[in-house]
């Protein structure tokens, strides 16, 4: 099998420096959702964020795209620097294409005009162009046949395949993918894993947050381990999971292997 | 016979068919204005309700408030007899134009608090989505958010609509021409009450039922025709 690693380049798409994010809980108080991080995500790489619930991988996540603010810190995708105010969010977001845990495709619109829609406003293409590059990629993720459903009629393998194809039409330079099989019934998670591990062998640049191990290791490039709003552990999947250094990894990985 | 046609004598009304149907005219387009001008700004106002920054949603709210607690008949005397003395003295505007500026200001409130609540309705990550495919704050709401949120209170803004078309009958008060004056007409020229005021209701009744059928329609449309009328 050919390996997503062989497609790493060393140009830096994703940079995080020193990023700080707190939240105020109504009864924790102030909770330091991230603390210092700061990570880098090269172009093709495939980066899996693992850790427990609360350990901030979803926060560091929602930050590259800008749906969450930092309180500190510099963010850059692609050479656009997210955290710079003065950036066109809108503009770096078409760039960043994100896959949510709960899929999130527009209710009122069928699964090809939920492709549709962001490829004309958006992006301005035409409605024929951005219509057959919607059915290229319908076909692409497998179901052609599901144009016309609104997504009530979809099961949650489907929805989450619109989204994807959705994602994907907007030429994104990375992919954001935030837990994007936990919704899903255990017989459709692989088909969603099958689809992502396809993107990552054509070289997609991707930051994935996931409780799949056997994704991790066999498609990521590096994993990264948050624990507490820190990472506390980075490394090639081969060492990460055969020879962790830090204890808290230890532990994660006794509880879940 | 006899004892029917003094209690409601069809001869009579008949001869008045145009005065009601120029009263149902008037009703019908008055509160067709109001609809619009009332959900067009609903929505600007259910906006500055939701704002973050309290210098927009303080007023928002107060004339919310203000609107809901004051009789409609107060709301609409201030218009007509209050608004004037401002812009230079009565007779500026017409009872009409009075009357759609009264009803507007105040159907506007109730409109808003509903499209509100539509648009809390809609979850989250639909507003997360579009933000992530990089829409525009205004492309977001006009192309997602609204649809959703209108197509989830349409029932209620019809119950609305309905006390709309109810309320144009108070404009009768300050001599606007529609349904109620109509039926106020027929009743003092004749001294017969029931001609005048249960054809009136007879006819609100009517624009009711015709507003039914269209709201299924509307329904039946937006959900793509799996709608089940109630």
């Amino acid at each position: 099998m050919e390996n997503a690693r062989s497609h790493q380049s060393e140009a830096i798409m994703v940079s995080i420096e020193a990023v700080s994010r707190s939240f105020k809980l109504p009864r924790a108080g102030k909770v330091r959702a991230l603390d210092e991080v700061s990570a880098t995500v090269r172009q093709g790489e495939v980066v899996v964020i693992i850790g427990a619930s609360g350990s901030g991988k979803s926060t560091l996540l929602r930050t590259v795209n800008a749906l969450e603010r930092v309180d500190e810190g510099r963010i850059t995708v692609n050479g656009i620097e997210v955290t710079n105010p003065q950036s066109n969010l809108n503009r770096l977001r078409a760039n960043v294409g994100m896959v949510f845990q709960h899929f999130n495709l527009f209710a009122h619109k069928t699964a090809l005009e939920n492709i549709v829609l962001p490829q004309t406003v958006v992006l301005k293409r035409s409605r024929d162009e951005a219509v057959s590059r919607a059915r290229e990629l319908l076909s692409r993720v497998g179901i052609p046949e599901k144009a016309d459903a609104p997504p009530g009629d979809l099961s949650g393998g489907q929805q989450q395949r619109v989204a994807i194809a959705r994602a994907l039409a907007m030429n994104p330079k990375v992919m954001l993918f935030d837990e994007a099989t936990s919704a899903l019934d255990p017989e459709t998670v692989g088909g969603i894993l099958a689809l992502m591990r396809e993107l990552a062998d054509e070289g997609m640049t991707m930051m994935v947050v996931t409780h799949e191990m056997k994704f991790a290791e066999d498609v990521g490039s590096r994993i990264i381990f948050m624990d507490q709003g820190k990472i506390v552990e980075e490394g090639a999947p081969t060492m990460f999971f055969k020879a962790p250094d830090n204890e808290r990894t230890k532990e994660f990985l006794n509880q879940i292997l | 016979m006899e004892y029917i046609a003094q209690f409601y004598n069809l001869r009579v009304v008949l001869n008045y068919a145009d005065t009601f149907l120029q009263g149902i005219w008037a009703t019908l387009w008055i509160s067709a204005v109001c609809l619009v001008l009332s959900i067009v700004l609903g929505v600007l106002l259910a906006g500055l309700r939701m704002s973050k920054t309290g210098l927009l949603w303080r007023p928002a709210a107060a004339y919310i408030q203000f609107i809901r607690a004051t009789p409609l008949l107060v709301q609409i005397y201030l218009v007509y007899y209050g608004l004037p003395e401002l812009f230079g003295g009565v007779g500026i505007l017409t009872e009409t134009v009075s009357g759609i500026i009264a009803l507007t200001l105040h159907t506007m409130p109730y409109m808003a608090e509903i499209i509100r609540s539509g648009i809390q309705s809609v979850d989250a990550g639909q507003h997360e989505a579009a933000t992530a495919l990089g829409l525009k704050r205004h492309q977001r709401m006009v192309l997602i958010i609204l649809p959703q949120a209108f197509a989830n209170v349409i029932p209620t803004l019809l119950g609305q609509t309905a006390v709309l078309i109810k309320d144009t009958s108070l404009l009768s008060l300050i001599a606007v021409f529609e349904l109620m004056r109509a039926g106020l007409t027929v009743m003092h020229e004749n001294v017969m009450p029931n001609e005048g005021l249960l054809t009136v209701a007879v006819c609100y009744l009517l624009i009711y039922a015709g507003m039914l059928v269209l709201s299924n329609v509307v329904q039946r449309r937006l959900h793509g025709g799996r709608y089940q009328p109630a």
